[in-house]
């Protein structure tokens, strides 16, 4: 039989042990890094679909945080809409995770704005705070091998051509 | 009879075919002789999506020639052909931005009630270079039960939502934007509606273009003063752009090669 304070004891360090290995964990967390490999994640879409690198291995991907209230989120998402039709087939994803909004939000933004790409729900921000991502919209390139190749915060078409000369890289024959 | 037999299984049966094999969550409907495709949101009853079948929602004439403001009438008109489908009237839409990207036109707008914007809804769609309008995807509220005045002062409840951030002074907290807004909090079976004051705070470091500090929401209830949000706000980029900065034209986003 297990005496009460016996069980208090174990009850105590137990928990001590348990919130020890998660401060541990959560400090070793890593935020990406130019040119290091891209952090895997699970991530559902508005269709259901579950996404993680594995399923995106060997395409060229845009991984892009935003919401329906930034402006610039809204007016980027046709020009990239119009890359990701033209480069679909030969390997580009674009993965739009939706932050801290509720899918229906996102999907009538999709509608909207005729998105075909996937669009991920992230609706506490988890996926967002495990990629560091502070500002809105926040964007991941990620090449063929899973390394992160550019991070680029805010619109990727303040510089018209900075998009166009990324892309040509991976795309041009 | 038959025509009768017809529409309940085109309500009632998921489309497939007719290029919509892909939306398995929208029902075919017919709605005053034209064929839609409904996507519904199962809490409020409206429509999240809806796209016309074989026809278009709307066909604006003469499009090319007409200026912005008059673009923005689209929403409207929209809403007027469709009303007993969207359960809102075009006067409760607020225009909330457009543009033009590659010739199409994107267009979207608030819902409001009494005048006031509801937090978070939209009415949106594209018009193409011939003025046309294929759907339409909203986030609407038809059945908003508010309070359409406020009991409690702006100054009380910007008090309240100031003693909410830690170390307000300390970080030099400016306000940064504020409203009163209707807040509808989805639950699982219903939304409850709260007139608030909505305010944004954000600490003076966080305004500089290169920090990547954010700031915080905070919505006061109007009739209560209880804070019924409070959260943590991602730094919007499309703040920090500078004024002078010129949008590239629509040729110039076009992959090239």
């Amino acid at each position: 039989m297990v005496s009460s304070k016996s069980l208090k004891f174990f009850c105590v360090i137990s928990i001590l042990f348990v919130t020890i290995a998660c401060k541990e964990k959560g400090g070793q967390l890593a935020l990406p890094k130019l040119g290091s490999a891209a952090i895997d994640f699970t991530c559902q879409d508005l269709k259901g679909q579950t996404w993680n690198l594995e399923k995106i291995k060997g395409k060229v991907v845009l991984l892009r945080f935003w919401t329906d209230w930034c402006p610039h989120c809204r007016y980027e998402m046709p020009v990239i809409e119009n890359y990701y039709r033209k480069l679909n087939k030969e390997g580009f994803v674009v993965l739009a995770v939706n932050v801290k909004q509720s899918p229906q939000v996102a999907e009538a933004f999709a509608a909207q704005f005729d998105v075909t790409f996937p669009i991920l729900v992230d609706p506490d921000g988890k996926l967002a705070q495990r990629y560091g991502v502070h500002s809105i919209p926040t964007n991941f390139l990620i090449d063929r091998q899973g390394i992160v190749q550019e991070i680029r915060v805010g619109d990727l078409f303040k510089n018209k051509n900075f998009m166009e000369g990324l892309l040509k890289s991976y795309f041009q024959k | 009879m038959i025509l009768s037999i017809l529409i309940c299984t085109l309500i009632l049966f998921p489309s497939q075919g007719s290029g919509n094999s892909e939306k398995p969550d929208e029902v075919i409907t017919r709605f005053q002789n034209q064929k839609l495709s409904i996507k519904w949101d199962p809490l409020t009853k409206a429509p999240l999506i809806i796209r016309g079948i074989e026809s278009n929602l709307l066909e604006i004439k003469n499009f090319s020639k007409l200026s912005r403001e008059e673009i923005t009438h689209a929403g409207p008109q929209l809403v007027s052909k469709y009303q007993s489908l969207l359960q809102i009237g075009p006067d409760q839409l607020k225009l909330k931005g457009a543009e033009k990207i590659s010739d199409v036109w994107y267009v979207s707008y608030w819902q409001t009630f009494q005048g006031v914007i509801l937090y978070e809804s939209s009415l949106g769609f594209s018009i193409d270079s011939h003025g046309r309008i294929k759907s339409l995807g909203a986030i609407l509220y038809p059945d908003v039960q508010s309070p359409v005045t406020s009991r409690m002062s702006h100054e009380a409840a910007l008090k309240i939502g100031q003693s909410q951030i830690k170390d307000f002074n300390k970080l030099k907290c400016r306000l940064m934007a504020e409203s009163v807004l209707i807040y509808p909090v989805r639950k699982k079976n219903s939304v409850d509606y709260y007139r608030v004051y909505a305010f944004n705070f954000f600490p003076e470091k966080a305004l500089h273009p290169a920090t990547t500090e954010g700031g915080w929401a905070v919505f006061v209830d109007s009739q209560t003063g209880k804070v019924v949000l409070y959260e943590t706000l991602l730094k919007p980029m499309g703040c920090c752009v500078p004024e002078d900065w010129v949008p590239p034209k629509p040729e110039e986003m076009k992959p090239k090669w």
